[in-house]
């Protein structure tokens, strides 16, 4: 009784605090201010959501004693956590990183957000684990399939930024109205933003547009451009060890490690599409544009892979879909 | 080409022209001096042509034994041809290549050239990408069609009067064999494709790519070195504390006079090969696995036996069996273990294989995600069912009822017997059933169909229903057992391992230095081929180290 307590506290706790942080980054983009010590709290506020989303899920371990892994609240959960850990990492590391953390914190808000919301109440229970999932290969196949899919939700959605920043011009060329003008100031402002916090880089010296918003706006897209590109690398690694990891437990649990289960097909078809995405990179030609419109399908599949193939609940993975067994 | 070389006889202009059409390979596309044997002695000829033929030089040492570059090197070679001096020593090397080929027999060469065609068309980035998103595409498909059912459900599922989005029926379906999608030929042909295209890349651009990132390429002018990504210049330095300063933060450095070349990270350019030689091993063992293995599933219940070969079926034309095929398994003993909440945490059974003389060879109890291993065979346990009951009827007996399934989902099953009382040839005869759920408790049940109460199959305290006494003396489960050969798993797991291993390394980002001592000036440029934003703060901060030198001469 004391851990289902515990359990509720932690996770009252880390909601609140999400969703504080969420609206204090909508002010901070919203109402142009330079209050820095806001910035200050919401690096705090994420740090004590990544330890109060650990303690739920140790509380669920010990309490259960099996890893926080078995169905669908418990992956949320988790999803949110590996969230929480790509905003941690690169904070200590020292890497001034303003987009990722623009993107992480409203992903970790949602996820948790959903996971406790009266949508899953009945699944809020720890359920025992059947036979099949009693495996060593469990903490590791699962652990990397969603860090995988949380680094590269990151990532796409940094291609989706670079498309919607691409495409608003364009959007207002044809809209002409007051509400884009409205985006406009918001993105302009973020460019804005962004060169008064980081120091000058000359880096990219190809770039000749005339007007200055211009230049900051491509510099800003290069920017976006590039840290998508290290984040999507870097998921597409976890997501090749998890699939790997995935195959080689099937093969010691039931004899063949490819079953074209749907869960299995969705997960090699985003490995597919990631890959592409890759391959797009390497022709400077398409290098832009291509690539943040194959991620962007990538970030739709993703979701597709993960919750869309446990809500039909069919085949092998059907430990997480909505109708309980 | 015999006619090219006929008009290029003695035309510099033209050789330039020629060099300009040329489709040169990408990475070779820098105007970067190589100093070589060649380029010393071309140094000699006019000045003005120096920088084409260099790197025509350039190409021609790295690609004339490359079947596919043949077309490009011959190009460049004819261009040569123009100016005397060139048909001198080293060049001769380079023009007797072509020269022989095209004085080859005829059909030889068309098959030369066949094979360099389709080694081009497969490697092409595009061809390549496209194939994929055909691949993903083909299975997306076959998870939303039902895989595996009769025809019947697809005549109702699309129907011809109404067909889903407006032209998709059960014709399409049937015809181009989206029911068996996993397995149909459209879906191997453009997989066989990917794996072709996969092959001719790695065999025309990856391989290159380690001969090409292991040379040492120094840039001997300082416009080249100003056209890198990243470029500086230290007005008063010495090359040698440049080259220190890089060594102390990982860099492989290479001094040669005034010039400078650094590398570090070189695993990150070679790792993608790794990659591609990885899938192409998966893709291997995944064929052997479809085409050379056997497969079968069997339930026994406890206490009998069955010989392997009975059970295995092949699943292609490269099976063969083995010499373990002939040995008998015995299900020693089956048994569940259950939560304290009832549900079945685990089930086991205990297995002796017996050769073909009757002795134990080997004994092993098994259960779910630990399988037996023996000869190549493999033995998974994969699912449970209850074969018979085990009872005592008044003190007669024990007598075997059969179970039969009534309802599986999954992990609950139901199984149920019937112990018929009275009359037994009357058509409305009646009796006793007896359900369970698993091994650890009955249910029983009267004739009227009323719940007469629950036992446990070891405890032995009779029941009595109906004027009957029944004492219920063992619940007899039977395993279910996969078995398994498959001679592509090494190969799959080497591929895996390759995979993993490969990809991470591929992470690594390259960079690479040069820079020139000009005067008491030094030039400095780079570049990195992933960390193109940490690449230059990495440059700052080392070049920021570099000493500056206050006297006029420089002290060596």
């Amino acid at each position: 009784m004391v851990f289902l307590t515990l359990e509720h506290i932690l996770t009252h706790i880390s909601f609140s605090v999400v969703s504080i942080l969420i609206s204090i980054h909508l002010i901070t983009l919203l109402l142009f201010n330079e209050i820095i010590g806001l910035s200050d709290s919401s690096k705090k506020g994420m740090i004590i959501t990544f330890f109060c989303i650990t303690g739920l899920l140790f509380t669920r371990w010990f309490f259960s004693s099996h890893l926080p892994f078995s169905d669908l609240y418990e992956s949320l959960i988790f999803l949110s956590w590996t969230f929480s850990i790509l905003y941690i990492v690169p904070y200590f590391k020292k890497h001034k990183n303003y987009y990722l953390n623009t993107i992480i914190t409203p992903s970790v808000i949602f996820t948790q957000g959903f996971a406790t919301s009266g949508l899953l109440n009945e699944m809020h229970e720890s359920l025992i684990l059947v036979p099949a999932l009693q495996s060593h290969w469990l903490m590791m196949h699962v652990s990397m399939m969603i860090l995988g899919y949380a680094t590269l939700l990151c990532g796409s959605l940094l291609s989706v930024a670079i498309l919607v920043i691409l495409f608003q011009e364009l959007i207002q060329i044809i809209g002409k109205s007051k509400n884009f003008y409205f985006l406009n100031e918001s993105f302009s402002f973020a460019v804005i933003n962004y060169i008064n916090i980081s120091e000058k880089k000359n880096v990219f010296k190809k770039t000749f547009f005339s007007s200055y918003r211009n230049y900051f706006r491509s510099q800003f897209i290069q920017q976006l451009d590039h840290w998508g590109y290290r984040t999507i690398s870097l998921g597409f690694i976890f997501l090749t060890i998890g699939i790997i990891s995935g195959a080689v437990w099937a093969n010691e649990a039931w004899g063949s490690y490819w079953n074209w289960d749907p869960k299995e097909t969705w997960a090699f078809i985003t490995w597919t599409i990631f890959a592409i995405y890759l391959h797009t990179r390497k022709n400077k030609k398409f290098e832009d544009i291509n690539s943040s419109i194959v991620a962007s399908m990538g970030f739709l599949i993703i979701w597709v892979c993960y919750l869309g193939i446990n809500l039909l609940g069919i085949g092998l993975h059907s430990y997480g879909s909505f109708t309980p067994n | 080409m015999k006619a090219l070389s006929a008009i290029n006889s003695s035309n510099p202009c033209l050789s330039k022209t020629h060099f300009l059409k040329v489709p040169i390979f990408h990475p070779f596309f820098r105007f970067k001096p190589f100093s070589h044997s060649y380029s010393i002695h071309v140094r000699g000829a006019k000045t003005a042509l120096t920088p084409s033929f260099t790197i025509n030089c350039k190409l021609k040492t790295s690609h004339d034994i490359k079947s596919k570059e043949k077309s490009v090197s011959q190009k460049i070679v004819l261009s040569e041809g123009s100016p005397p001096p060139l048909t001198e020593d080293g060049d001769t090397n380079g023009e007797n290549v072509p020269e022989s080929s095209q004085k080859k027999e005829s059909p030889f060469g068309v098959v030369r050239m066949l094979r360099r065609k389709t080694l081009q068309i497969l490697s092409n980035l595009p061809l390549a990408i496209g194939e994929m998103f055909a691949v993903a595409s083909l299975m997306a498909l076959g998870t939303f069609i039902d895989q595996g059912e009769a025809p019947d459900f697809y005549f109702q599922k699309y129907p011809e009067d109404h067909p889903v989005f407006g032209f998709f029926t059960w014709r399409w379906v049937l015809a181009l064999g989206f029911d068996h999608m996993f397995s149909s030929p459209i879906f191997l042909g453009v997989l066989a494709l990917l794996g072709a295209s996969l092959m001719a890349c790695t065999y025309t651009t990856q391989l290159p790519l380690i001969k090409v990132s292991r040379r040492w390429l120094f840039l001997h002018s300082a416009e080249a070195i100003r056209k890198q990504e990243f470029s500086e210049s230290l007005p008063r330095a010495s090359i040698q504390d440049v080259g220190t300063i890089l060594m102390g933060a990982g860099y492989e450095v290479f001094l040669k006079g005034p010039s400078l070349y650094a590398f570090k990270g070189l695993a990150g350019r070679l790792a993608p090969v790794g990659v591609h030689i990885a899938m192409i091993l998966i893709m291997a063992g995944g064929t052997l696995s479809a085409t050379g293995s056997f497969r079968g599933s069997v339930t026994v219940p406890q206490g009998l036996n069955f010989v392997v070969g009975d059970v295995l079926a092949p699943s292609g034309f490269l099976s063969s069996p083995t010499e373990a095929f002939n040995t008998e398994i015995h299900v020693n003993r089956f048994y569940m273990d259950y939560y304290e909440s009832g549900e079945v945490s685990q089930f086991h059974t205990d297995l002796s294989l017996l050769n073909m003389d009757g002795k134990e060879v080997m004994r092993k109890t098994i259960s779910v995600n630990d399988p037996l291993r023996y000869g190549g065979i493999t033995i998974y346990q994969t699912d449970w069912s209850i074969s018979a009951l085990q009872i005592l009827k008044d003190n007669e007996g024990p007598y075997n009822l059969a179970m039969a399934p009534l309802q599986i989902n999954g992990d609950k099953k139901l199984f149920g017997t019937f112990l018929p009382v009275g009359d037994i040839n009357s058509p409305d005869v009646k009796g006793i059933s007896m359900l369970a759920r698993d091994l650890q408790s009955i249910v029983l049940y009267d004739k009227e169909g009323k719940f007469a109460g629950v036992r446990r199959p070891n405890s032995k305290l009779p029941i009595n229903i109906d004027g009957s006494e029944i004492v219920i003396v063992d619940a007899i489960g039977s395993s279910g057992l996969d078995l398994k050969t498959d001679p592509g798993v090494p190969l799959v797991y080497a591929g895996f391992g390759a995979l993993m291993i490969t990809t991470c390394i591929s992470y690594l980002s390259h960079s690479q230095i040069w820079a020139l001592q000009d005067g008491t000036t030094i030039i400095v440029g780079g570049k990195s081929n992933r960390g193109k934003m940490e690449f230059p703060e990495e440059m700052n901060l080392l070049l920021d180290k570099v000493p500056e030198i206050v006297e006029s001469t420089l002290g060596g």
